[in-house]
């Protein structure tokens, strides 16, 4: 690390003196949780609560560029977060990177910390997703090298990025993707073809534990683990006029695995849940069409046996070297974002259908459906989302729609005997523009439904000061309540919030007094389960 | 255009180059699974298990610690603890509550832990800060418990059990023999469980009504986090400790004295280490 900074100040030094000047940019978020017990709504029994009291994390990262030269450095700090684990607390204080790039007319050379995809990133994706505490940065080197104007080859090795250590097994990959024309001026046809292959080698040290693992099995579930997988995918996105189709095929050899739904033998009756080594595969398709005032988007994905992981014997979201893209709709009001999925990987069959039409410039329809199933035809996750918007010059706005959805909370959640949440949300937002300046948005929605916690009622208003202030107000109530909190009592119960945000320049101060329900949190299509939220939250970020 | 070709062609050498390569490289030697060689000893190690009936995932780790009993008898004491989390009585399934405050001080005491089911095993440090004393993958207790198995014998830990069953009164006397000098601070834990309790367990996705809870911490008869028993312990010295304890009633299938275990070990008490040396076992009847 120090020959990082001797290289940073080195660098620093030389632009003082050259010709041509550095430029720094950077930029800097932070968060602060004041965190106050309540048992009403189980916000308990975690370190943060019982004695700790406060728990926030912050990120600086400082990017340097001059001559070819792109050098950058990160400092993360982690104070009593829960953000690693929700259910706990976790501390660590360092440079969670660094990187250093070359450019060299067609060839770029980068070692550290990167972050890089092939395709869809369904066989790698280094990548950082701070709320759910990913930072799966590749720590290593990467040659990208420009054939042409339009093709290039990139190859890479290292190891996946572990808080501030890094896991002990290898990967590496190579890519290569294009642009070729094969159309006229009137008709044009554009393929973006792209190939890519990772291999992945397990470190003895995590061999040892699958070997452990294995030797506790019956001879029914044991085999003989490889160090090694291989992946390989090959995409394309083919153009033409108002349709755009893009398509990956992702292949994976044997490899090791834990398949939580799968059955083990034990020496009386069986368990759930037990490492495997199995080839896998996921298809996707992406069909686009848009022409005059309809868009459509139609997509398919299959997935089977995809967990792919750094080290089979990480859990949850640790170690995950791919990313597999959800199909379902990101929703972003409370209530229609309660009940999110998880893209599954080990079996699932997702279709989605999204249908935009605009009938004026005031007037907007959006619909769209999801369909989420197992390969062995179990219903997962099923939504069907309208959503209306309609503006009134520049005076008011009004957004509106109802949503349909289905969710497998026993999949999703791990939860048992649990039936489908079945949900029915209508939803309005409201925005009344004063003056240029100032305006009022109101929200409320409703979900109604009999499992889980039971019906929900949510308001929320929001004043703004444009380009400064904004307060607001929200609150989510358990209106008809099913599920009894930790006293053992059926309550009806108000989570409240209100917050107050500071715009200033390039900078975003906020404070807001929170309680929040236990509930999937989902970052990137990437979901988990959070416990509730009782305290003060204060964010801050800023670019430079 | 010309150039582009070009480039196509290149692409298409990589389509076809790349996975022949990884083919041709593809062949491992095959890995052995052979069980480690266990010493001769009269070592015991003890299994710490955080558990409880309100968690999916937790006959798995019940059905673990099943194995190893089966595959090291007499060598393993376990205690099922059933501290807080995921723990609560299934809502108008169990008959039972398992929680009691010491197993919750425990489960406290072993964090930060990823989830359940978890096990210590002779409350090593494992590698991973995040679960610094447990480990949440069943498939790697066993592991543990012959790691542990390998280790020296460092100490004799004795116990004898007399029992009332007129009056449910029990006296337990142990006694501790280190076989080496041993430094530093020493605790003594003693736990009452009880095994064969049939009540309700979530099991995956399902709920087992007549599922079969074995070794579940009942009692202590010493601190959660045990007595001290000792300083710098000189080897052969014989360090005595006698507790006294009498059952509750046995009511709706709870507190059978045959289904009584006492588990007694004694450990190293220091902020880093809470490593144990050795544990004991014995049915009360």
């Amino acid at each position: 690390m120090r020959n990082i900074i001797v290289l940073f100040l080195i660098l620093v030094t030389y632009s003082l003196y050259s010709q041509e000047k550095g430029v720094f940019s950077g930029a800097f978020e932070t968060n602060a949780n004041v965190f106050i017990r309540d048992s009403a709504i189980n916000a308990i029994n975690t370190p943060q609560y019982d004695r700790q009291f406060f728990g926030g994390e912050a990120w600086l990262n400082v990017n340097y560029a001059i001559q070819g030269f792109n050098i950058g450095a990160r400092f993360d700090m982690f104070n009593n977060s829960n953000l690693r684990n929700p259910n706990d607390s976790y501390s660590g204080i360092g440079i969670g990177r660094w990187f250093v790039q070359k450019t060299i007319d067609k060839l770029e050379l980068s070692a550290g910390y990167l972050y890089d995809q092939i395709g869809s990133g369904f066989i790698f994706r280094a990548f950082e997703t701070r709320p759910l505490f990913i930072d799966n940065a590749l720590y290593g080197a990467r040659v990208k090298y420009n054939l042409s104007e339009n093709w290039h080859i990139m190859g890479f090795a290292g190891k996946q990025k572990n808080a501030f250590e890094t896991y002990t097994g290898n990967v590496k990959g190579i890519r290569s993707e294009g642009f070729v024309n094969l159309g006229s001026d009137e008709a044009p046809l554009t393929l973006a073809p792209g190939i890519g292959f990772v291999n992945r080698t397990i470190s003895d040290e995590n061999m040892a534990g699958v070997v452990d693992a294995l030797r506790t099995y019956l001879d029914e579930d044991r085999f003989s683990p490889k160090h090694n997988a291989y992946l390989s995918t090959l995409y394309n996105t083919l153009s033409y006029k108002g349709f755009s189709l893009y398509t990956e095929a992702a292949f994976k050899s044997k490899d090791i695995f834990y398949n939580p739904f799968a059955i083990k033998s034990e020496i009386v009756g069986s368990t759930l849940g037990k490492l495997e080594q199995k080839s896998g595969s996921v298809l996707y398709g992406s069909l686009s069409f848009a022409k005059g005032n309809l868009g459509m988007t139609a997509e398919v994905k299959r997935t089977k046996n995809f967990n792919f992981r750094i080290d089979p014997n990480q859990r949850l979201l640790r170690g995950l070297v791919n990313y597999l893209t959800p199909l379902n709709r990101q929703n972003t009001y409370r209530l229609t974002a309660r009940y999110s999925p998880a893209a599954q990987d080990i079996s699932e069959m997702a279709y989605a259908l999204d249908v935009r039409y605009k009938f004026s410039k005031s007037l907007n329809l959006n619909v769209n459906y999801s369909d989420i199933t197992s390969l062995e035809g179990d219903r997962l996750f099923q939504e069907l989302y309208t959503e209306v918007i309609y503006k009134h010059k520049r005076k008011w706005q009004f957004t509106g729609g109802i949503q349909f959805l289905t969710y497998n909370q026993e999949v999703y959640e791990m939860k048992s005997e649990v039936p489908l949440v079945k949900t029915i949300t209508p939803y309005i937002d409201f925005l009344y523009r004063f003056t240029p300046s100032k305006a009022l948005r109101t929200e409320i929605q409703y979900m109604q439904t009999k499992q889980d916690f039971g019906s929900w009622l949510f308001a929320l208003t929001e004043f703004s000061i444009a380009p400064k202030w904004s307060f607001e107000a929200s609150g989510m109530y358990n209106i008809q309540p099913k599920k009894a909190n930790s006293k053992g009592d059926i309550e009806k119960t108000l989570y409240p919030t209100l917050g107050i945000v500071l715009f200033n320049d390039a900078q975003r101060y906020s404070l807001r007094y929170v309680k929040q329900v236990e509930g999937v949190v989902c970052s990137g299509g990437i979901c988990r389960l959070e416990p509730a939220f009782s305290g003060f939250r204060f964010a801050m970020n800023t670019t430079f | 255009m010309q150039n582009d070709v070009k480039m196509k062609n290149i692409f298409i050498s990589i389509l076809i180059l790349i996975p022949l390569i990884f083919i041709l490289s593809c062949e491992e030697i095959p890995l052995v699974l052979a069980d480690p060689l266990i010493p001769e000893s009269d070592k015991v190690v003890l299994i710490e298990e955080l558990t409880g009936a309100s968690c999916p995932n937790c006959p798995k780790g019940s059905a673990a610690i099943e194995n190893i009993l089966n595959k090291y008898p007499d060598k393993v004491a376990v205690v099922a603890i059933h501290g807080d989390f995921l723990a609560s009585p299934i809502p108008n399934r169990s008959k039972y509550d398992f929680r009691n405050k010491k197993a919750n001080d425990l489960e406290n005491w072993f964090r930060p832990w990823y989830g359940k089911p978890a096990a210590t095993t002779n409350r090593i440090l494992t590698d991973d800060a995040q679960e610094p004393y447990t480990i949440s993958s069943p498939d790697l207790w066993q592991a543990q418990v012959e790691n542990e198995l390998q280790k020296p014998h460092l100490l004799n830990l004795l116990m004898d059990i007399k029992y009332d069953s007129l009056t449910r009164k029990m006296e337990v006397e142990i006694a501790a023999i280190p076989l080496v000098e041993l430094n530093g601070n020493y605790n003594i834990s003693v736990y009452i469980t009880e095994s064969g309790i049939t009540d309700a367990q979530t099991n995956g996705g399902v709920i087992v009504d007549n599922y079969v809870h074995n070794h579940v911490l009942r009692e202590m008869l010493t601190k959660f986090d045990g007595d001290n028993i000792g300083n710098n312990l000189q080897k052969s010295s014989i360090l005595k400790r006698n507790y006294t304890y009498t059952l509750p009633p046995e009511s709706q299938g709870l507190w059978k004295a045959s289904n009584i275990e006492v588990v007694a070990m004694v450990s190293r008490s220091s902020s880093s280490d809470r490593s144990v040396l050795q544990a004991v076992v014995k049915h009360l009847n």
